[in-house]
């Protein structure tokens, strides 16, 4: 265990340091990779825990993003109540749509896509209040009292310890007898009822939890873009945070975070020389659900389980 | 007279065409053990998920205790201390014997809630989950992950997530269903010393547990309960045998 | 000089009411589209237990291949051959070689066949590039025609409501008065019973399949006529489908039928009374139905 715990903190020493030794361009794509790594992170909690997967986390990501920014640049409202409004904003919007949980399978998935179709049809079409195919623009850097973020590298900062608070609070979440009352969920939704389990009751929670992990994202993605569009609520920005989830591992804490790094990593070094890069994304899809589906971190479990000669 | 354990007043159940269930009635005493038999498709597991909650009757009512549960969820009936176990195993496979047993224990109160403490602190239910392994006989076993439990151990983690709800009733759907001949033995003998203070049914095909185990047997045939009486009744029953053991 | 104002309420009144018609026409017409994109993905779905988010690009592929044979060879119905054909090929591959070895995994099922739609959707912008295109409408369906009451109406898309009525029941006959439709229906309704009967399954599920491809195809080149082909249609008319079976209930021809009819009119009429907000007005009463009945109207207990 203390190995894990040297390991992270070595992990972290580095993240501190990367900014003196790389140049922006790895800044700002580590800020971007952190930041759909979260969105990630908040589609598996659903996915990876409760065995639900929702293709509508766009639509908090960017409810909360929009929120942020409509404040901040046409109201002038500062970061100090613009970026918790944002998050309230988009948590009150998985309220809503958490009723979602009153299906199973694929209809919660075909509900889901609906739901995300929703907001992505409003942030295009009430153009008078989104801004429509323009979006928001100008948005600042956030300055919180005397506090003022001056560039990519600080924000870089800003980003990572989010991320870390973030994913400590999730890990107490996920190793707490509630984290364990979804994965039973996932396990055996008929046990959990003969056992005295409200099953709709803790999924509801979840789903709001996850809401407003995306919607922390989201406001994150608003100061790190400075810019806003429908594109963010758009159906592919939620399937591809599942797709970061699975290609990293469901069910961790680690695999959202690296599969954000493999996807957008790919994204930038393929989109330099082919400009069809969303076929390279349906392959990586396909790939992955044919021939690795528990993800990188899955094939690290099962190598560490070869080496220690157990059965896999 | 205290009133019955469980009260089923003319219950049907009925699937398109099929009368799964047809105007069952029956009553079990507190602390009695009564058995369920019929051949396959008498309708006895459909009988049980509604007096679980699992199925809605079409008509009819289930009462526990007296009180009527017949509009009552499935697991606000668990929380009213009806324990069940399954025909198909059906425990948490994915997950370890330990966090199964403590999703038992948890499941009854607030603590399931808990969100900012993890389960490894949780001492005493710990205790409480290796004390419920010990009675059933699965003690060396709660860090294992319960895909890798042979099915007869299964069986035993299942009993002891459904008597962890401290049931006042205890449903048992064919518990010795998959298991060895000395599995049986030994299940059944589980089973015959669990204590009076609850009430079991249970749905049993051999018959020799079944007559051994039971104060009281009902007999069911297509959906219709058509004898219910002592072990002994039954035995003597023309029409059961003719039904029940063959055309002999 | 200004008009006594009882004549221009019933000037409004009336032009309303033939908004009110105009639109229930421009419904139904678009509910016949989605009918013949829908019925395939539900029955797909009711029999194969397969959810294939490819529908929509299948639905894109074919119109843009309607679309250069129309203009190459000036036949429209030339053009819905080719584009029914074409998917119904590809849909034989994706189904054989992606979809079967993944099993009713419908997770893997939504993530993999998404990919087949990016994939697609990549190939098609490659080839007919980004702007909007249209298949042309042959000359005998072109211009409007009058209807009774003065309304005047553009000829293709009653025609497309005809398209879409006969295909239902057509359907509706094959599916409930025929041999091969009451084995599908067994199928829908227990697969393992139909295994045991000894009916070669896979050439079931092979055959349904197959008409459902050439289904999406056909709707492709019919609904390219009026609505344009371009990047994202796939996904926009995909979601209207998943609409109608998620109301109508997956895995039911008559859901279909209904839930067309249900989403083209409120498509409709939520476009001409409130265009800011028509997705609302198109998901809300999906969402409420969806609180009251989880599996749709017509669907069955999973």
């Amino acid at each position: 265990m203390t190995a894990r715990v040297l390991l992270l903190v070595a992990a972290l020493a580095i993240a501190a340091a990367l900014p003196s030794l790389v140049g922006e361009f790895w800044v700002t794509l580590l800020t971007q990779i952190m930041i759909f790594g979260l969105l990630a992170l908040s589609a598996d909690l659903l996915l990876g825990h409760a065995g639900l997967f929702s293709l509508c986390h766009a639509a908090f990501f960017a409810v909360a993003a929009y929120t942020t920014a409509i404040l901040q640049v046409r109201h002038g409202v500062s970061t100090a109540l613009a970026a918790p409004a944002g998050i309230l904003a988009g948590t009150i919007l998985s309220f809503v749509f958490a009723f979602a949980v009153r299906t199973r399978g694929v209809y919660f998935i075909l509900i889901t896509l609906a739901f995300g179709y929703i907001i992505w049809g409003v942030a295009y079409r009430w153009a008078s209040f989104t801004g429509g195919d323009n979006g928001v623009t100008n948005v600042p850097f956030p300055a919180i009292g005397g506090l003022r973020v001056a560039g990519p590298t600080q924000y870089y900062y800003v980003v990572l310890v989010a991320v870390v608070l973030i994913a400590l609070a999730y890990r107490v979440l996920i190793t707490s007898p509630f984290g364990l009352t979804l994965r039973g969920i996932k396990s055996s939704e008929s046990r959990m009822r003969s056992l005295g389990y409200d099953v709709g009751s803790h999924l509801y929670v979840a789903f709001v939890l996850s809401g407003l992990i995306a919607s922390i994202a989201g406001v994150l993605y608003v100061y790190y873009n400075r810019f806003i569009n429908p594109v963010a609520a758009s159906f592919p920005v939620s399937v591809e945070a599942v797709l970061m989830a699975i290609v990293g591992g469901t069910g961790t804490i680690l695999g959202p975070f690296l599969g954000s790094g493999i996807i957008l990593v790919l994204r930038n070094w393929v989109s330099g020389f082919f400009h069809y890069y969303t076929a390279v994304l349906g392959i990586v899809f396909i790939v992955t659900v044919l021939f690795a589906p528990q993800g990188i971190m899955g094939l690290v479990a099962r190598w560490r389980a070869g080496n220690r000669g157990e059965g896999a | 007279m205290s009133p019955a354990a469980i009260a089923v007043d003319h219950l049907s159940k009925v699937f398109g065409g099929l009368r799964a269930v047809d105007d069952a009635s029956l009553s079990v005493a507190s602390g009695e053990r009564r058995v369920l038999i019929g051949p396959n498709g008498a309708g006895k597991t459909t009988l049980f998920n509604c007096i679980a909650g699992t199925l809605q009757p079409t008509s009819g009512r289930v009462l526990l205790f007296g009180d009527d549960i017949s509009r009552l969820a499935e697991n606000r009936r668990a929380a009213r201390g009806m324990g069940r176990t399954f025909q198909i195993s059906n425990v948490f496979a994915d997950l370890t014997v330990f966090e199964n047993l403590m999703l038992s224990i948890i499941g009854a109160d607030g603590r399931k809630w808990i969100m900012h403490r993890p389960v490894s602190r949780f001492t005493a239910e710990r205790a409480q989950a290796l004390d419920s392994l010990v009675k059933v006989g699965l003690a060396d076993r709660a860090d294992e992950t319960v895909k890798f439990l042979s099915y007869g151990e299964r069986r035993q983690l299942e009993l002891a997530l459904a008597l962890n709800v401290d049931p006042k009733v205890l449903l048992l759907d064919e518990p010795c269903a998959g298991l060895s001949p000395s599995e049986r033995q030994r299940f059944s003998q589980l089973v015959a010393g669990l204590p009076r203070a609850i009430t079991l049914m249970m749905i049993e095909h051999d018959i020799d547990i079944a007559l051994a185990l039971a104060d009281r047997v009902t007999v069911l045939h297509h959906g219709k309960i058509i004898l219910d009486g002592t072990p002994d009744e039954v035995r003597a029953n023309a029409q059961v045998r003719e039904v029940y053991f063959g055309r002999a | 000089m200004l008009a006594p104002p009882g004549a221009s309420f019933a000037l409004f009144l009336r032009s309303f009411m033939s908004g009110v018609i105009l639109q229930a026409i421009n419904g139904i017409s678009l509910a016949a589209l989605l009918f013949l994109l829908a019925s395939g993905f539900t029955l797909t779905f009711g029999l194969m237990r397969v959810v294939n988010m490819a529908y929509g690009a299948y639905y894109l592929l074919g119109g843009y291949i309607g679309y250069s044979v129309a203009r190459r060879t000036g036949s429209f119905e030339l053009a819905i051959l080719c584009g029914g054909l074409t998917i119904v090929v590809l849909g034989f591959f994706v189904d054989r070689f992606l979809i079967r070895p993944i099993g009713h995994n419908h997770l893997a099922q939504v993530l993999l066949t998404v990919g087949v739609a990016f994939v697609i959707g990549e190939v098609c912008l490659a080839i007919w590039g980004g702007d909007n295109l249209r298949v042309a409408i042959p000359p005998w369906l072109r211009g409007g025609m009058e209807l009774p009451g003065g309304l005047f109406y553009p000829k293709y898309r009653l025609a497309l409501i005809v398209l879409g009525t006969s295909t239902a029941i057509l359907l509706w006959l094959l599916y409930h008065k025929t041999h091969i439709g009451a084995v599908v229906r067994a199928g829908v309704d227990d697969r393992e019973m139909v295994n045991a009967t000894g009916i070669n399954v896979d050439r079931l599920f092979a055959l349904v399949s197959a008409l459902a491809s050439f289904l999406a195809g056909l709707a492709g080149v019919v609904g390219g006529a009026f609505l344009t082909l371009n990047p994202g249609a796939e996904w926009d008319i995909l979601v209207l489908a998943l609409v109608v079976v998620i109301v109508g209930g997956l895995g039911s021809l008559e859901g279909a039928i209904l839930g067309s009819i249900i989403v083209g009119l409120l498509d409709a009429y939520g476009r001409w009374l409130l265009p800011e907000f028509s997705y609302f007005v198109l998901f809300g009463p999906m969402a409420v139905l969806l609180l009251f009945r989880a599996t749709g109207i017509f669907g069955k207990e999973q």
